[in-house]
């Protein structure tokens, strides 16, 4: 059907610019060549063939009636009963971040997990690592037993083993006594290693992270002179400058700022502000897609395009020091955004906010301290507090072991959780300095690298089995609680504390009522317990804002001797930058399938990570696309594929952390590259000097991102504010087509409810969390690397990741997709047994037990969402994985296909829970599982025909389109079109819709 | 050439054209009849371990159904019940019996009792008692009538089709709230205008949609 679209040119990729054969390849065929056999000698095919008819009749044997056991419980606890889920509060620690959850729990198994609104952390919301967490419960690799010198041993063992040592350290005050452990944020926990210091003076108890955020907190104490911790508010904030701080996925907290984000950037009329980011990055993130204005720098001239910023700022009239940083000339940045920018910024003081990434070193910190506190955004968009029961990284107390464990000067070394021997720097070589230790007992929830190693390796308890607490980031505390007995002979973090601390076994629970005895008061303990338990939160705990005082001669000191590397990087010089995983963070969710076959957000790889790079680089370089090179880093080198992704800085390569485990367990196995291996504890972000050389060999990647290729049709539509504010209409004038009618008379959809769903793209950030959760909610399989390369990955909602633009510089959009459930559903009509059909209330159903497998419908489906079981996925699911799936959702076999159902089976139970209690159903009742979980609500569904559900209100907006609209299917699904807000002084956004003027022309 | 086939052989082909298509037919009938759910499922009376009689409990001393299946007014699941609902009584009452020898022994080692399941669907159809149990419809109507019953059998087949009957015409079945568990009631007189009334009243609307039971 002929259509004009007035709207950007997108692609998907390098290759589908220069239309490669590999990219042609998989737009003909859905499914590429051979995609439905496996690549196995014998196939599916072949053994029919061969076995013919006596296998048909073979089967009629089979044929009896099965017998199903129920068993009951013999004392039904109280408030369980079958079939009902329960939902608890609890908390997820990771590192010194708390997020609260409320987890579904089904006869005491918990099964999905939710954000909890009342935390400030959460407020309600999840990210990909909060909902694939729960597949860490149920993994079969997790380790069941404690072992000593590799034998089955038991924690009584290890009891007497400790309190044996423990008379004897405390004879020596604790010389010769070590703990390692990571960052945390909890009172018990901060009062236990108190106490286990102030039992062991002579104990060394070093701290160390892979992702650290160490710097910030060395940046601000040089700036102020004491340690606070920053809590952001990005909903105050008009003007955002990120340097190399993806606070939308990478950096800690990422749901609360994601969400604040988000509620600034909302638009709902012509009328409302925006507003703006502007992302100083060296690689390509989320932050920098949804940024208005981005600036590639490599990760070295970060600090001093912020010298020069504060320059910028001081000659337009901020009230700043000179600042002096050497080599501030010998990079050249666009002056002109660096000006305006500056210019922008001072526009907007105290609703302007700075954030440097973890990633810069102290110096750079410090800088943005004091630009933020004279641009007077501290105490608005920024207020500090007191680390209080937080434990942070620290490089220094790590590195400082290390040698003392070389030395031979520790005997007894507690390894508390994390996995050293993985992720310690390469130059420190820790696996050779725990040789030298003749007693290490790591604490750890798989047998990993590290135990291995120790001669005591003692089970972890999952956060979900174990009694706890943490503390927000705002100083809200909150209790962790179980949801399930410990499945395994495993600890939480508190009994070990304890069992180090006082030499004595404790349960979980009665050391968090020791802690929060002093905190909630002895008279009505009790009660003020279980409120706190039943909320997840402690009520009104936000810690005091503190307002530190810069010191502008400890910043000025700093600066100048601050120095940064003075030359950029080049092709026999190139820069490494280390970047934590979307999607196995630092490496402990390697073992985790969901977040493994998570592809990643912007390069689009599931399963393995890659040397990325950009095109200039890679061409330089002459190397291709899964050509194996060897990076050498300082003295150390790894082999590993290229990927080629563009907007990265010249001469950089982008390595993912996390991959390359050996001993993680059955889905960890074979995937990725270690590239701990490289990194270094001076060059822990970035490194320079690194070489590269080819080695002839290819990796074959299963890179997600020429599936489910749109061919050019006009899938995303955005404009800038000043077009939105020009042409209102612009979303839906985007697309001109003939006036669309009908083949076949129409549905009359006159009965309440009818569902729908509105998904606005201006605030979505690409993040995954609702592909993660969908993927926990529907019982969706993982399919491995060779399937995924074949294009069978099997989520329902799928992230589309687009750029435009320059080649080098370019743009990035995310759009999530599901199914459309389109009123004129060009599925529904080619299914030979009617599996797929439309119910009353709108939605479009896939019945698996009649789908007999065509795969009719996918082929028909314009916009490419139905995914098929080429095989049995579930088949040989171990059964402690089993307890983790949703009862309420079929778990599907060979040869059905599926899709997204709107989450039908809470449309059910809601529907039917408002039935028994004789009511209508209520007003944005029913939550789909990616709506519940996206932080900035980009994802709204609900009932179109209810005047006031949200969904009705977001789809009545200007900005409101449907995909494909042309083709007529009339989806459910519309979509809100972004906008982006540049700086009309730097419009160096093309505008690209011209525009519709009073006689209709152009 | 001689003949090598007498003439009567011509008629060969004929009778088995036919006979082939009757053998068919009759396959297809047979499978038809002898494989649907009212002649496989009606009757199923599988051995429980342990001899409970409905007709004891529920018919003679009158137990109410949700005496012991205490879930199925809020959840899909009518639940059976806990070895603490036994023992509720027979910690007391008849503590020796030989036939409660079982339970005694679950409630001492903690193991709980496994009873063989005799109404079964498929696991893709989804079932949700509170939902139909709030609209009226009696645990007779599905389950026949228990409380005569020494061994539990199953009396309807479950078939989707018999669970269509009623959704298409549910007028017959639905029952005043206080008779859903009643054993042997009867419909009134003017029983379809009176459930009309409670279908309108409580807008009761019982799906005939493939969503509303496989999903």
């Amino acid at each position: 059907m002929k259509y004009k679209f007035n709207g950007k040119d997108y692609w998907r990729s390098l290759n589908q610019l220069a239309e490669t054969d590999e990219f042609r390849e998989f737009l003909h065929r859905e499914f590429p060549d051979g995609a439905s056999e496996l690549n196995d000698t014998m196939t599916r095919r072949n053994f029919l063939s061969l076995m013919g008819a006596s296998m048909a009749l073979a089967g009629l044997v089979s044929c009896r009636k099965p017998v199903e056991k129920i068993v009951p419980y013999v004392r039904r606890p109280e408030h369980v009963a079958p079939g009902i889920p329960e939902q608890y509060a609890t908390t997820m620690p990771m590192q010194n971040s708390a997020y609260g959850l409320l987890v579904e729990s089904r006869e005491g198994r918990p099964t999905k997990i939710e954000g909890n609104e009342q935390h400030p952390s959460s407020l309600g919301k999840s990210n990909p690592f909060t909902q694939g967490a729960i597949l860490g419960l149920y993994d079969p690799d997790r380790s069941k037993q404690v072992r000593h010198d590799g034998n089955p041993s038991s924690y009584t063992e290890l009891v007497t083993f400790w309190r044996k040592a423990y008379t004897k350290y405390l004879r020596r005050g604790g010389e010769g006594l070590a703990v390692i452990s990571g960052a945390f944020s909890s009172p018990t926990l901060a009062r236990l290693r108190s106490e286990f210091l102030n039992t062991f003076p002579q104990a060394q108890w070093a701290v160390y992270e892979p992702v650290s955020d160490e710097n910030v907190f060395a940046g601000i104490e040089i700036a102020t002179g004491d340690r606070y911790q920053p809590v952001y508010h990005f909903d105050e904030a008009d003007v955002v400058l990120t340097l190399d701080a993806d606070f939308v996925l990478q950096e800690r907290e990422n749901i609360l700022h994601a969400k604040e984000f988000a509620d600034a950037r909302r638009v709902e009329s012509a009328g409302d502000t925006m507003n703006r980011l502007y992302a100083v990055e060296s690689s390509f993130t989320l932050t920098g897609g949804m940024a208005d204005h981005r600036l590639r720098v490599q990760r070295r001239q970060i600090g001093v395009f912020t010298l020069a910023l504060a320059n910028a700022l001081r000659s337009q009239g901020l009230d700043l020091p000179a600042l002096e940083g050497s080599a501030k000339e010998s990079y050249r940045f666009d002056m002109k955004w660096v000006r305006e920018l500056a210019q922008d910024l001072l526009s907007n003081r105290g609703t302007g906010l700075i954030m440097a990434g973890e990633n810069q070193p102290p110096e750079v910190h410090a800088l943005v301290y004091a630009l933020n506190s004279a641009l007077g955004n501290i105490g608005n968009t920024i207020t500090f507090r007191d680390p209080d029961d937080s434990v942070t990284p620290d490089m220094e107390s790590f590195r400082s072991l290390v040698k003392k464990m070389n030395d031979g000067s520790v005997e007894t070394l507690f390894i508390l959780g994390g996995n050293p021997a993985y992720n310690a720097p390469a130059d420190l070589q820790f696996t050779r300095a725990l040789e030298q230790v003749p007693n290490a007992i790591h604490f750890s929830d798989a047998l990993d690298e590290t135990s291995r190693q120790c001669q005591w390796h003692v089970p972890e308890s999952h956060f979900l089995e174990s009694w706890g607490d943490a503390r927000a980031v705002n100083g809200t505390r909150s209790v962790i609680q179980p949801l399930i007995a410990p499945l395994y002979e495993s600890r939480s973090p508190a009994e070990i504390f304890h069992l180090i601390a006082r030499g004595e076994d404790s349960d979980g629970y009665e050391i968090t009522r020791e802690t929060w005895r002093d905190i909630l008061g002895e008279s009505t303990f009790q009660d003020d317990w279980r409120r706190v338990l039943h909320d997840g939160v402690l009520q009104d705990d936000v810690s005091e804002p503190r307002s530190p005082v810069p010191d502008q001669q400890a910043i000025r000191r700093a600066l100048s001797n601050y120095s940064p590397p003075t030359t950029s990087a080049g092709p026999s010089n190139l820069e490494v930058v280390f970047q934590t995983s979307h999607s196995v963070f630092d490496g402990r969710f390697a073992n985790n399938g969901w977040l493994q076959e998570l592809p990643d957000p912007v390069t689009k790889l599931s399963w393995d990570n890659a040397a990325v790079m950009n095109h200039k680089t890679a061409k330089e370089l002459g190397v291709r696309n899964e050509q194996v090179i060897q990076v050498r880093h300082q003295g150390h080198q790894l082999e590993l594929p290229v990927w080629i992704v563009p907007g990265i800085a010249d001469f950089t390569i982008v390595l993912e952390l996390g991959y390359g485990r050996e001993t993680a367990g059955r889905v960890a196995k074979d995937t990725g590259f270690n590239v701990y291996k490289l990194r270094t504890s001076e060059s822990m972000w970035f490194g320079e000097g690194a070489t590269v050389s080819p080695t002839g060999v290819t990796y074959e990647l299963a890179n997600t991102q020429d599936h489910w290729s749109l061919e050019d049709r006009p899938i995303y539509r955005e404009a800038t504010l000043r077009e939105y504010q020009e042409h209102p209409e612009f979303a839906t004038e985007m697309v001109e087509h003939p006036p669309l009618e009908n083949l076949w008379d129409e549905h009359e959809y006159d009965e309440s409810p009818q569902w729908g769903m509105a998904i606005d793209l201006n605030v979505c950030t690409g993040c995954n969390a609702c592909t993660i959760a969908c993927q926990s909610e529907n019982n969706i399989p993982i399919v491995g690397r060779e399937q995924v390369r074949k294009g069978r990955e099997m989520h329902w909602i799928r992230m589309d990741r687009y750029f435009s633009g320059d080649i080098e510089d370019p743009e990035m959009v995310v759009q999530p997709v599901t199914c459309m459930h389109c009123e004129n559903a060009p599925c529904e009509t080619v299914c030979p047994v009617n599996a797929t059909l439309h119910d009353d209330e709108g939605l479009n159903l896939q019945v698996y037990n009649r789908c007999i497998g065509t795969r009719y419908c996918s082929n028909n489906c314009p916009y490419k969402v139905r995914r098929f079981n080429f095989f049995n996925y579930t088949k040989d699911t171990p059964e402690v994985e089993k307890m983790g799936k949703n009862p309420d959702v079929t778990v599907r076999s060979r040869g059905v296909m599926e899709k997204c159902t709107y989450c039908i089976q809470r449309i059910q139970r809601t529907q039917i829970l408002a039935k028994n209690e004789n009511r209508d159903l209520r007003t944005d009742e029913v939550v789909t599982a990616c709506q519940q979980t996206c932080p900035t609500d980009a994802i709204v569904f609900g009932d179109i025909t209810d005047p006031d559900s949200r969904v009705r209100q977001v789809k009545q907006q200007n900005r409101d389109y449907a995909m494909l609209a042309q083709l007529n299917t009339q989806p459910r699904t519309t979509y809100q079109a972004k906008l982006r807000n540049p700086n009309p002084a730097l419009e160096d956004y093309e505008l690209t819709y011209e525009g519709v003027d009073n006689n209709g022309e152009h | 050439m001689a003949q090598l086939f007498p003439r009567w052989t011509n008629k060969i082909p004929v009778y088995l054209a036919i006979g082939v298509v009757i053998l068919a037919v009759a396959v297809v009938f047979l499978f038809w009849y002898y494989g649907s759910p009212k002649y496989l499922e009606v009757g199923y009376q599988p051995r429980q371990p342990v001899p409970y009689s409905h007709k004891l409990h529920a018919g003679d001393l009158g137990l109410d159904c949700r005496y012991c299946h205490t879930s199925v007014e809020n959840s899909p699941a009518a639940n059976v019940p806990p070895t603490q609902t036994c023992m509720n009584c027979h910690e007391l009452i008849k503590p020796e019996s030989g036939q409660l020898e079982a339970i005694r022994r679950s409630w001492k080692e903690g193991v709980p009792v496994r009873w063989t399941r005799v109404h079964m669907l498929p696991d893709y159809a989804f079932f949700n008692h509170s939902a139909h149990v709030n609209a009226g419809v009696g645990c007779e109507s599905c389950h026949g009538n228990v409380a005569q019953m020494e061994v539990v059998e199953q009396e309807k087949p479950l078939s989707m089709q018999w669970c269509l009957d009623c959704h298409r015409n549910p007028e017959l079945h639905i029952r005043p709230m206080d008779e859903v568990t009643t054993m042997g009631w009867q419909p009134r007189d003017n029983q379809l205008e009176y459930a009309s009334k409670i279908i309108e009243k409580r807008n009761i609307n019982a799906p005939t949609d493939c969503s509303g039971c496989h999903r």
